[in-house]
C-alpha cells in the first residue's frame, strides 16, 4: 500500500515537473536579446496580435536592422493559422501553421533542416518540426498535412529548433498562408533582429510612437517570459498536486508505520527485553519506512523512465494549441524525487517511531 | 557468589499509578534466592506474579525497597544500564513465545547475541549450541509459524541460553501449551537447571509444572506465603 502510494506520488510528481522542466526550457532558448516581436498594441500573443501588412513592410525600410553574412535584411513577417488537425491516434487538436518569411528561420536559435528541404513558395508545401512529425496524421515526410477543409501541405521537410517554442509548428511560407486562408492583407507580427543595442531601443521607439505605426514592439525575452506564465501556472498547479500527493503518500506510509507498531507491540517489548534499546527501535522503525518509501520511489521513477523517450503535446494555456515539450527528466528532477521519498519516509515514519519507543518495556510486554 | 546469593528482595514495595489512584501491587517483600534454585511462584490472577518477576529481571523498578541480582542493585541502574543488564544477565521465557514471526528459529535465537561483539562464525556456533540443547538443530531454517507451540517455546528457550545468561525468568512458560508439550518444557528448565546450573524463577498456575521445582511461593495480596522446600539440600535462607 504504502509501496504504490509512493510510487504514485513519485511517478506524478516527475512527470509533472520533467514536463515543467521541459517547458521551461522550451521557453528559456527560446529569443536572441536583439530580437524584437512587433504586435499590435494591448496584444500580448502572436494570435491576438495582427496589423496591416502595409504597416509591416514599411516596418522593413527602418534603419537599424540586422543583415545576416549575406546581405538578407533579418526581418520576418509572421501569419498564424491554428487549424484543427487529426493526431496519430485519431483524436483532434489544434497546430501553429505559421507563415513565414525566409528570415523566419534565421531568427530561431538553432533552426535547422534535418531531413528534406525547405519548402518552396507556391508550391503548396511546407516543413515540420520533427517532434510533431510523429504526433500527427500526414505529418510526416512526404505526407500531405490537412488542416481543416482549406489547407493542405505536402511535407518536404522535417526541423528541428533547438528544443524552443518553434518546435511545435508547421511552416509554410507566407503567401501561401494568407491566399489559403483570404488574409493576404494582414500579419499577425513582425520578427527582426536589431543591429545593436542602440539600434533596437531606437527601433523600439519608433516603432511605438510614430504615428506611421503605433505598435507593440517587444523584446523577445520579455515575450517569451510573459508567455512562461502559463508555464509558472502549470507548474504551480503540478506543486500543488505534488504537495498534496505528497501528503497523501506520507499519511499512507505514518498511517501502514502505526499499525505496523502497533500489532508489533509484544515484538517491540521483547526486543526491549531482551536488551535492544530506544534508540535501535527508533532506527529499525524509521529504517523500515525509508525503506517502504524507497522501494514507491524507486519504482516511481522506474515508471516515469520510459517518458523520457517521448515529447508531449501539452495545452498551452495563452494561445490552447499543442505544444511539444520534451520530457526532461534531468537530475533536479530526479533529486527532487529523491528527497521527497526520504521526506515521506521519514517525516511517515517519525511519529510512530517515536510511539514505538515512548512504549514501557512492561506493557509493551502485556499487549496480546 | 560467594556467598551464593542470586537474588535478594528487601522490604520491596510496587504500587502502579493508574489516573489519580495508586494502586499497590506488592507490599513489603522479602525473599531471598540461592544461586542453582529453581522457583516455581504461583498465586491467584492479578497478585502480582508477573509484576514480582519484571522487578527481578529488571524490567521495571521496585517502587521502594532494594532487588539485588547478582550482588547488583537494580534501583541503582540507570534505564540504558539496567538494559543492558539484561542483555548479560536474564534469560527471558514468556507464556506466548515471542518470537519475532519475520525471522527464522535461528535468526531469533541470534537475536540477543548481536548486542554482543562476537563475530558471525562465533554467532553461528552458540546458536546451532543452544538450539542442539533444546533439540531443534534442525529447524533453524523454519519459521516460527512453520512450528507447533512447543517447538516455539523451545526456540525462545534456545534464545534464552544463548548469551549463558545469570538467571532465567520464565512467566507462566507452559500456560499455553499441551499437557505433552508442556512436559518436555518443564523438563528442558529442569534439565537446564541440573545440568547447566542456571538459577530459575517461574511463574505457574500449574501444579504439576509447579512440582518440578525445588521451592514453591505463593504470592497472595501482595505478601509471599507458603515458602515450600520440596529439595532438601536447598533450604530457604531467612
Ligand atoms: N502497568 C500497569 N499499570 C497499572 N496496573 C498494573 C500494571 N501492571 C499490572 N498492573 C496491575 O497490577 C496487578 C498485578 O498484575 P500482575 O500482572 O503482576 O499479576 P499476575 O499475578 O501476573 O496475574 P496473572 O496471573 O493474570 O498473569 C493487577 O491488578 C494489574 O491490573
Ligand atoms: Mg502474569
Amino acid at each position: 500500500m504504502t509501496v504504490i502510494g509512493t510510487a504514485a506520488v513519485v511517478a506524478c510528481s516527475c512527470t509533472l515537473f520533467g514536463m515543467v522542466e521541459g517547458l521551461r526550457h522550451a521557453q528559456k532558448i527560446s529569443g536572441d536579446p536583439l530580437d524584437l516581436i512587433i504586435l499590435r498594441p494591448g496584444a500580448d500573443t502572436e494570435t491576438t496580435s495582427g496589423f496591416d501588412r502595409i504597416k509591416a513592410d514599411e516596418l522593413a525600410t527602418l534603419d537599424g536592422i540586422a543583415r545576416d553574412e549575406n546581405g538578407v535584411l533579418l526581418f520576418a513577417k509572421e501569419q498564424l493559422s491554428i487549424p484543427v488537425v487529426e493526431r496519430s491516434n485519431g483524436s483532434r487538436a489544434n497546430i501553429i501553421v505559421r507563415g513565414v518569411s525566409p528570415a523566419s528561420a534565421k531568427l530561431r536559435p538553432k533552426f535547422t533542416i534535418v531531413e528534406g528541404r525547405d519548402f518552396e513558395p507556391s508550391k503548396g508545401e511546407c516543413i515540420v518540426s520533427k517532434t510533431l512529425a510523429k504526433r500527427f496524421n500526414g505529418a510526416n515526410l512526404g505526407g500531405i498535412l490537412r488542416c481543416g477543409d482549406k489547407e493542405s501541405y505536402r511535407v518536404v521537410g522535417l526541423f528541428t529548433a533547438g528544443g524552443s517554442a518553434a518546435e511545435s509548428e508547421v511552416w509554410v511560407d507566407i503567401k501561401d498562408l494568407g491566399r489559403n486562408n483570404q488574409q493576404e492583407s494582414s500579419v499577425n507580427c513582425v520578427q527582426l533582429r536589431a543591429a545593436g543595442t542602440e539600434e533596437l531601443v531606437k527601433l523600439k521607439t519608433t516603432i511605438e510612437n510614430d504615428t506611421r505605426f503605433k505598435l507593440a514592439a517587444k523584446r523577445e525575452s520579455d515575450y517569451f517570459a510573459a508567455q512562461t506564465r502559463s508555464s509558472t501556472f502549470l507548474q504551480f498547479f503540478g506543486g500543488l498536486i505534488a504537495v498534496f500527493l505528497t501528503f497523501g503518500a506520507m499519511f499512507a506510509a505514518a498511517n501502514t508505520m502505526y499499525s505496523a507498531v502497533s500489532t508489533r507491540t509484544r515484538e517491540i517489548g521483547t526486543m526491549r527485553a531482551l536488551g535492544f534499546g530506544r534508540m535501535d527501535v527508533l532506527i529499525c522503525f524509521l529504517g523500515e519506512s525509508i525503506i517502504l518509501c524507497a522501494m514507491g520511489g524507486a519504482l516511481g521513477l522506474l515508471a516515469t523512465l520510459p517518458l523520457t523517450a517521448l515529447s508531449f503535446g501539452t495545452l498551452n494555456f495563452d494561445t490552447f494549441t499543442e505544444t511539444t515539450v520534451n520530457f526532461r527528466l534531468g537530475p533536479t528532477v530526479m533529486i527532487v524525487a529523491v528527497a521527497m521519498t526520504a521526506a515521506m519516509g521519514i517525516l511517515g515514519g517519525l511519529f510512530p517511531a517515536i510511539r514505538a519507543v515512548r512504549l514501557q518495556v512492561i506493557s509493551a510486554l502485556r499487549e496480546v | 557468589m560467594a556467598d551464593g546469593l542470586a537474588i535478594e528482595l528487601r522490604a520491596v514495595t510496587k504500587q502502579y499509578k493508574r489516573d489519580e489512584f495508586t494502586v499497590p501491587v506488592l507490599e513489603s517483600l522479602d525473599l531471598v534466592v540461592r544461586e542453582g534454585e529453581f522457583l516455581a511462584l504461583m498465586g491467584p490472577s492479578g497478585s502480582g506474579k508477573t509484576t514480582l518477576l519484571n522487578l527481578i529481571a529488571g524490567l521495571d523498578y521496585a517502587s521502594s525497597g532494594e532487588v539485588i541480582v547478582h550482588g547488583q542493585d537494580l534501583g541503582r541502574l540507570s534505564e540504558g544500564q539496567i538494559t543492558r543488564w539484561r542483555a548479560n544477565n536474564v534469560g527471558f521465557i514468556f507464556q506466548l513465545y515471542n518470537l519475532i514471526p519475520v525471522l527464522t528459529a535461528f535468526e531469533n535465537v541470534e537475536l540477543p547475541l548481536l548486542l554482543t561483539n562476537l563475530n558471525r562464525k562465533r554467532r553461528r556456533e552458540n546458536v546451532m549450541t543452544a538450539l542442539r540443547a533444546v533439540g531443534l538443530s534442525e529447524r533453524e531454517d523454519h519459521y516460527p509459524r512453520q512450528l507447533s507451540g512447543g517447538q516455539e517455546q523451545r526456540v525462545a528457550i534456545a534464545r534464552a541460553i544463548v548469551t549463558d545468561p545469570y538467571l532465567l525468568v520464565a512467566d507462566e512458560p507452559t500456560g499455553d501449551l499441551d499437557r505433552k508439550s508442556a512436559e518436555e518444557i518443564l523438563n528442558l528448565l529442569e534439565q537446564l537447571n541440573s545440568e547447566f546450573d542456571k538459577t530459575i524463577i517461574m511463574v505457574t498456575h500449574d501444579p504439576i509444572a509447579a512440582q518440578k521445582a525445588h521451592r514453591l511461593l505463593h504470592l497472595d495480596k501482595g505478601q509471599l506465603i507458603g515458602d515450600v522446600v520440596q529439595v532438601p539440600r536447598l533450604g530457604a535462607a531467612s
